[in-house]
């Protein structure tokens, strides 16, 4: 029981995260989602064999985690909430490729390689996204996404998920909690309750998301979520998006741990 | 718009489960009238309300705000100046600070970031929580939340305002402080409940509903003391004007 109501609690943790006043925070959420976005298309382009080449990708979430000064374990925590998918679809791989592959003085077959390329680069996207929310804060966000022009029945819909995300959890949280404390010697919930428990739970979700529905109705709600003025985009904001947008182009095209691998072996001779 | 006058005709209403929840109401509250709706649990406040907000529409009879009908052309404009507080405040606060759910309303009406930031301080500081202003809403207190939601209605800056059982559920204090900051609106106010007193203190007219149905309408002084029309309409006359538990002298 009080494992639901404290991820109650911390469900809105990005969002208090990303009302602090960093570098980062202050940012335009433009130029952040921008950043973002290329970020994820050049992780995501790299070769099923390729990890050499990502491991610098791991300089731009280390980078933000410190200037923004957030919190490392609750955004790994999300990680991990979304590692069994990524293991489930990765774990495959090492049987369906047997073929041998040669690292240093081992074999090793080339599906570990697969598998492990896309763990990190799961690991990284699901990171970079999770900065982003939590950099940003999912209303700017929605807003970002508007000024790109994206429909706004598809906003509208990615801001009330999350909300009424919420409310389903709360809702959990209440039914949860008068049934056990009237079947105090249970573990879980028996499951000959589990249909009118989750019944009940569809109903009120339902019923509940309805009422706050109207409430935002009856205050000017007309299918258009605003969320504040923007700011003018710096040169700052840009350049900060530029210079990411440059970095992750150049570690594309050359693998600098390969580089920087050589140039020492060069020194070294 | 005329002197905000609401008026109600004849209406009728039935849930999809074709329980008649409002049976043939009418009545009409002038600017600057502070009225109470009373009636035991079920009645049609709630419904009576929702009806009055165009929330749902009457299946017979009209609601008129000014000389404006209450339908789905005009829903913006009476919205504009109908504020309702909801029963529960969790049902109005989902926004991630207090100030963004205040600035929620006058946001949707496209005012300049300037006037909704004037807009939401000035409401927050009205209620008294301009200190929980980046506060998450469902970390607050009941009586901090009734005073968000309260807030979240005033930053439209309505003329009327319309509230569902704003006492429910709060201790004797948060009570007494929503109490006073409700006396010190001169906007035209309904409120229902089941606080009696709280009704006695704060609405000069009280209308009372039974069963859908309208059973009295008149001067509150008047209509609470009938202890036999309280009684048939599920109510009691309030504690303040009960004979007194430990000595049994007569109030009234
Ligand atoms: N969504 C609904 N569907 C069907 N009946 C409802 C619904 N909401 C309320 N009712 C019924 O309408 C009547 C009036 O309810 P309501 O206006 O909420 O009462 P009050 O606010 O006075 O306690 C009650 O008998 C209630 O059971
Ligand atoms: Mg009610």
């Amino acid at each position: 029981m009080a494992n639901i109501m404290n991820s109650l609690y911390n469900m809105r943790i990005l969002d208090d995260l990303a009302r602090q006043e960093t570098v980062i925070h202050k940012l335009h959420s433009l130029m952040k989602l921008l950043t973002t976005v290329s970020y994820l298309t050049v992780v995501v382009s790299f070769g099923r064999y390729e990890i050499g080449g990502l491991l610098p990708f791991l300089i731009y979430p280390v980078m933000v985690f410190t200037l923004a000064e957030l919190p490392v374990k609750p955004i790994l925590l999300r990680i991990l909430i979304v590692s069994p998918f990524i293991i489930g679809i990765g774990i495959l791989n090492p049987f369906f490729d047997q073929q041998g592959y040669l690292l240093g003085e081992r074999v090793i077959s080339r599906g570990w390689i697969t598998f492990g390329s896309i763990l990190l680069k799961s690991g990284l996207t699901v990171t970079a996204a999770l900065l982003l929310i939590a950099t940003t804060g999912m209303d700017r966000l929605a807003g970002a996404l508007r000024m790109m022009k994206i429909p706004r029945i598809f906003v509208l819909q990615l801001l009330l998920t999350y909300r009424y995300i919420s409310v389903l959890m709360e809702e959990v949280a209440r039914i949860l909690r008068a049934y056990s404390l009237r079947a105090p010697n249970q573990k879980g919930v028996h499951r000959s309750a589990w249909g009118s428990l989750a019944g009940q739970l569809i109903l009120r979700t339902f019923d509940r998301a309805q009422r706050i529905y109207e409430a935002m109705c009856l205050r000017g709600f007309a299918g258009e979520y605003n969320t504040g003025g923007f700011k003018e985009i710096r040169a700052w904001d840009l350049s900060y998006f530029i210079g990411w947008a440059l970095f992750f182009a150049v570690a594309r095209m050359y693998n600098i741990p390969m580089l920087i691998g050589s140039l020492i072996t060069g020194v070294i001779k | 718009m005329s002197h905000h006058k609401l008026e109600v005709k004849d209406l009728h209403y039935s849930y999809p489960d074709d329980h008649k929840a409002v049976k043939g109401m009418s009545f009409c509250i002038y600017h600057g009238e502070s009225v109470g709706i009373i009636g035991a649990n079920g009645a049609g406040k709630s419904t009576l309300l929702m009806l009055l907000m165009g929330v749902i529409f009457p299946s017979q009879g009209e609601v008129c705000v000014g000389d404006v009908h209450v339908t789905k052309k005009t829903l913006p404009m009476i919205r504009k100046s109908l504020g309702m507080v909801f029963q529960d405040p969790d049902d109005q606060l989902f926004m991630n600070t207090v100030y963004d759910d205040v600035a929620f309303g006058p946001r949707n009406y496209k005012l300049d970031e300037k006037e909704v930031e004037k807009r939401v301080l000035n409401a927050l500081e009205l209620v008294g929580i301009l200190h929980l202003k980046d506060r998450a809403p469902f970390k607050l207190s009941g009586g901090e939340k009734r005073a968000a939601a309260i807030a979240s209605v005033l930053s439209m800056h309505p003329d009327i305002l319309v509230m569902d059982e704003p006492t429910a559920a709060l201790d004797p204090k948060s009570r007494r402080k929503v109490m006073k900051l409700l006396t010190s609106f001169n906007h035209t106010k309904i409120i229902t409940s089941h606080d009696l007193d709280m009704i006695f203190e704060m609405c000069d007219r009280t209308i009372v509903i039974k069963n859908g149905e309208i059973a009295a309408d008149g001067v509150t002084s008047e209509i609470l003391v009938n202890a036999e029309l309280m009684d048939a309409c599920g109510l009691e006359i309030p504690l303040s004007l009960q004979n007194c538990p430990v000595c049994r002298t007569k109030k009234v």
